[in-house]
């Protein structure tokens, strides 16, 4: 009896709120156009009176006193046509955007991140492409590779602001000796310098995250995913790389991101392969440092190490675009100018997308950025398609289980191509 | 005046009621929607109802992996909370020891545990305690001549640090219950068992297990839910993004987010949430029965 | 009989010596996180092994206090966790005692319903959330959080206090009845003070729950000034470009310093107000 009305009362709920939702979509529409109206409204008022401030407001989920040098060199030069830009940090960005990208209210008018993210955003359809809100011809002026980036299914969606990419970093009180060349003397001065019960390391690495073994994989000419959606796990290359990705490891400690920057910077690792977001903490903990293009490594076979580069860039959502076209434009304008490339190059070590700001002494001469330049030679940009984003799970676990928990390397790279596999057929 | 008493409880409950509609009951139900529908990164804006598509693809996942995942969370259950109660019930039956001075300030430091947010307790013991550079046990382990070893890497050892961990965050609050359960007794109880001459193990099961059982009762079948839900644990400690530590431990939870959430198709990971809520409720009927075969009433 | 007293005596030490070992044990990692927290090298892991800070400084906790909206953090949590112990206790209480003392249709239905409504993981509740907050136009107020929070914290404030409703017996209220005190005034004037641990008990743990709160906090509130202080602090470690262990560690200690203060108090009012009462269990 008692189960019974557990039972009914279980099921009137269900009915009461399945009609429920059946009868909101009506309303929610009429609601939304509503609120469109009304905000149009608003923005032709700003419009029309200049002494009002238009915000606009961008989410990222990057380091704050990158977006502060952008957003202050920005508001210096949008002051004049009273807009103000403010960016604000969103931790797990991307499942933020997912839901309040149809959300004008609460919703940010664009976002920044790395560019690998673009192709779920675009299937979302929350995005404007960026030619109608600027002008074609402003892109000419950026870095071929960081436009191409931001471009999915021959749109163009992202604006470039400034890319990163691997780099050799070393303490050059540490290091002894010339840095070597090739991968093979590196693993030689890795084996005579390290002492793993002691804590010293000669080079530290995130061994099992597969953005930081990229270079080896496409040095070896394997890959994670290819153009025509194919996970590449499997793949004779990709086991080659992983097997010799496999003997570093031993050397490199827990591979954890924690670990292996506090080790640097502790001065307990000699070098340390990280992205240009590691030297403001390293600066901090007062290293002597130098840095080294990946691309000057050769692997056994001759090839170049060839990392990811990856391009923060801002996306505009569609409702902004519609309604803020023209302070989003300037602000646009004002974020990609050299001006800004080069306050970023100079204060924090980023490299400008917008190839203007090279010319200018201080950047030039910036051993970091010359770096990173040299590096896009055979770096090659982050896949930007959405399944890319179910690839970085299934890789790295290929990646632990074999130079953490000890698994075969065939039969891993096997299991996880599956994973791969179910996870890219899921999406569907 | 009787009609009206008759009404009385359902009126005073009505407030409660609402706000557990909104806060449980709709997701549920919304859950249950979107399960039939198509949404996905695909059709996010224009899905559509689809029927029980999802769901056939959903039960293709109660796979071996599946299962491996729910007896692994059935033994992280048990042995949990067997754990967690025999060790609560001897500490706070210490702590309520005749003449015992200062126990307000150990209580306090027990609690301590406690008053951390979640994430934060876990990723401290990750780098503090179980870290191969600089966690404690590598250091003491060093210290001895040792060598050092990934407690994360290998699934035993990661289960049973994710175990220490779990016990570590959710003692305090069975010792809180216990505590104030026992401090409920009659003291006159255990007078007349000691002029009977029973002995230590006599009062415990015969007064003091018998009187706290109903008081606990709930806090117990509330606690053995969270430890069945456990997510955050073995999420953070071994497979967050990025820094994945080598385990393969899933729990039925962990195997559901890795399955159907990462790849953002809203619809199939709804099914399988609600399949998942199904197992869940059938689970907590098996609990339930069990707690009412001892139960006061 | 001084053979008795030197047992006991014993026995107390033993107790204190074991008691001692516990927190220590249970206070390792706590105090690694205080060390590191006054440790000044720039949010770098040590690798010593000591629970002495290294070159000592209140640098970590100035920066937070001074750089941080920490206050506003502070205040907002407060807000947050004080609105939704009233509300979740309050409607509660009265459930707990319809529930506890009317035997009515569907009671026992109802309550093991709520027990199963219980078991979906709200993890996973978190867009039919948004979705119900952007129709009740309540994204980014404290009130919507609120509501969630008070939500999900019912079926256990429920629960938890009927079980101890059920304890006291009910021929205390039966004489008030009969001088005809109505329900609320029987709520008021007997159960409560009765039953004030327990609700005291269900209060806190309300108030933890909300007071560590981040997944919903940092979701729904969209401006880093109304952010709570777990949500805050999340959004602190969550970069891993800028992470700074030692700063994290320190508003990790400040996040828990409250709480603790709280449990110190509570346990005076737990212990007096039980034995005001002379419940039988």
């Amino acid at each position: 009896m008692k189960r019974k009305v557990s039972l009914f009362l279980c099921g009137v709920l269900a009915m009461g709120c399945l009609a429920g939702c059946g009868s909101d979509t009506p309303t929610e529409n009429t609601q939304s156009v509503e609120i469109t109206g009304s905000t149009e409204m608003a923005t032709k008022n700003d419009a029309g009176t200049s002494d009002e401030v238009v915000e606009i407001k961008i989410w990222h989920d990057g380091d704050e006193s990158i977006m502060q040098i952008i957003a202050d060199c920005a508001n210096e030069q949008l002051a004049a046509d009273s807009i103000h830009v403010t960016f604000e940090k969103k931790s797990d960005m991307p499942d933020k955007l997912r839901m309040f990208g149809t959300d004008e209210v609460n919703g940010p008018d664009m976002y920044m991140y790395a560019h690998d993210t673009l192709g779920s955003f675009a299937e979302l359809g929350i995005l404007a492409p960026i030619t109608d809100v600027i002008e074609e011809d402003v892109l000419t002026d950026m870095i071929p590779m960081t436009v191409e980036a931001g471009n999915y299914k021959d749109t163009q969606y992202l604006m470039p602001v400034y890319y990163e990419t691997l780099l050799f970093i070393y303490n050059k009180d540490l290091w002894e000796g010339e840095v070597p060349s090739t991968t093979d003397k590196l693993y030689d001065y890795m084996v005579a310098h390290t002492d793993v019960n002691a804590g010293i390391y000669a080079v530290v690495n995130q061994h099992s995250n597969s953005y930081n073994v990229a270079p080896f994989i496409h040095g070896f000419g394997g890959y994670i995913i290819d153009k025509d959606v194919n996970p590449g796990l499997n793949t004779a290359e990709m086991i080659e790389a992983v097997t010799y990705n496999q003997k570093f490891a031993a050397l490199q400690a827990d591979g954890d991101y924690n670990t292996v920057t506090a080790l640097f910077n502790e001065g307990k690792a000699a070098a340390i392969i990280g992205g240009p977001w590691l030297i403001s903490g390293i600066k901090e903990a007062g290293i002597n440092f130098g840095v080294k293009s990946l691309s000057d490594f050769t692997l056994p076979n001759g090839n170049a190490l060839a990392p990811y580069s990856g391009v923060q860039s801002i996306g505009v959502l569609k409702y902004a675009a519609e309604n803020k076209k023209e302070s989003i434009k300037k602000v646009l304008n004002a974020i990609t100018s050299p001006e800004v490339g080069i306050a970023l190059a100079n204060q924090s070590g980023c490299a400008p997308a917008n190839s203007k700001a090279y010319e200018d002494a201080d950047v030039a001469a910036n051993e970091i950025i010359m770096a990173m330049e040299k590096t896009t030679k055979t770096a090659l940009p982050m896949p930007n398609i959405p399944e890319m984003s179910v690839m970085w799970g299934p890789a790295e676990s290929l990646l632990t289980a074999v130079n953490k928990s000890g698994e075969d390397v065939e039969t891993a790279a096997e299991k996880y191509q599956q994973e791969a596999l179910t996870a890219i057929a899921d999406m569907q | 005046m009787k009609q009206k008493r008759k009404l009385m409880p359902y009126l005073y409950s009505v407030p409660a009621f609402i706000l557990i509609a909104l806060v449980i009951v709709f997701p549920i139900l919304y859950t249950a929607y979107i399960s039939v529908t198509n949404m996905n990164l695909y059709h996010w804006l224009d899905y559509e109802i689809i029927g029980l598509d999802n769901y056939v693809r959903a039960l293709t996942k109660v796979d071996s992996g599946f299962l491996t995942a729910l007896l692994t969370t059935l033994t992280w259950t048990v042995l949990n909370m067997v754990i967690q109660m025999v060790t609560a019930y001897f500490i706070a039956l210490g702590l309520n020891r005749e003449g015992l001075k200062g126990r307000r300030i150990y209580k306090t430091l027990l609690m301590v545990p406690w008053a951390m947010p979640a994430y934060v307790s876990i990723l401290l013991w990750r780098v503090g305690i179980y870290n191969t550079e600089f966690g404690l046990l590598n250091k003491i382990l060093v210290a001895f001549g040792f060598p050092k070893q990934d407690f994360l890497a290998t699934n035993v050892p990661a289960f049973i640090s994710c175990m220490v961990l779990n016990l570590w965050m959710a003692l305090p609050f069975m010792i809180t219950m216990i505590d104030g359960a026992l401090q409920s007794i009659d003291k006159s109880c255990y007078e007349s068992a000691k002029l009977e001459g029973a002995g230590f193990w006599a009062k415990n099961i015969h007064i003091t297990i018998p009187a706290i059982k109903g008081i606990i009762a709930p806090s117990v079948i509330m606690t053995t839910f969270t430890t069945f839900k456990q997510f955050d644990i073995v999420y953070l400690l071994t497979m967050q993004k990025g820094a994945h530590s080598g385990a393969t431990l899933q729990t039925v939870i962990t195997y559901a987010h890795q399955n159907a959430f990462v790849s953002n198709n809203y619809g199939l990971s709804s099914a399988v949430s609600i399949i998942l809520f199904f197992l869940i409720m059938i689970f907590s009927i098996f609990t339930n029965r069990g707690v009412k075969e001892e139960s006061y009433e | 009989m001084s053979k008795r007293k030197l047992k006991n005596r014993l026995q107390l030490c033993g107790l204190h010596i074991f008691y001692i070992l516990l927190c220590f044990l249970a206070l390792v990692p706590i105090l690694y996180a205080l060390q590191l927290s006054f440790s000044g090298s720039s949010g770098a892991v040590s690798s010593e092994l000591s629970l002495l800070p290294q070159d000592f400084t209140f640098d970590n906790y100035r920066k937070i206090i001074v750089e941080k909206p920490f206050l506003r953090w502070f205040s907002n949590s407060i807000v947050l966790a004080v609105c939704t112990m009233v509300i979740a206790i309050g409607f509660a209480v009265v459930a707990a005692y319809a529930f506890s003392r009317y035997r009515f249709k569907g009671r026992n239905a109802i309550l093991k319903v709520l027990l199963l409504l219980n078991a979906f993981p709200q993890i996973l509740s978190m867009f039919a959330l948004f979705r119900l907050l952007k129709e009740m136009n309540m994204l980014d107020t404290k009130l919507g959080l609120v509501i969630i929070y008070a939500g999900s914290m019912c079926i256990f404030s429920i629960w938890n206090m009927k079980g101890y409703f059920d304890t006291i017996p009910i021929e205390i209220e039966e004489a008030s009845k009969i001088d005809g005190a109505n329900d609320f005034q029987l709520l008021w004037r007997i159960i409560m003070p009765l039953a004030l641990p327990a609700i005291i008990v269900t209060a806190v743990l309300v108030l933890i729950s909300v007071w560590n709160e981040y997944v919903f906090s940092t979701t729904f509130l969209l401006n880093e000034n109304s952010y709570t202080l777990a949500g805050g602090l999340y959004q602190l470690q969550s970069n891993d470009y800028s992470r700074s262990w030692s700063m994290f560690s320190a508003a990790a200690v400040l996040v828990s310093l409250p709480i603790l203060v709280i449990f110190f108090c509570i346990q005076k009012y737990m212990i007096s107000g039980l034995t005001a009462g002379g419940v039988k269990g």
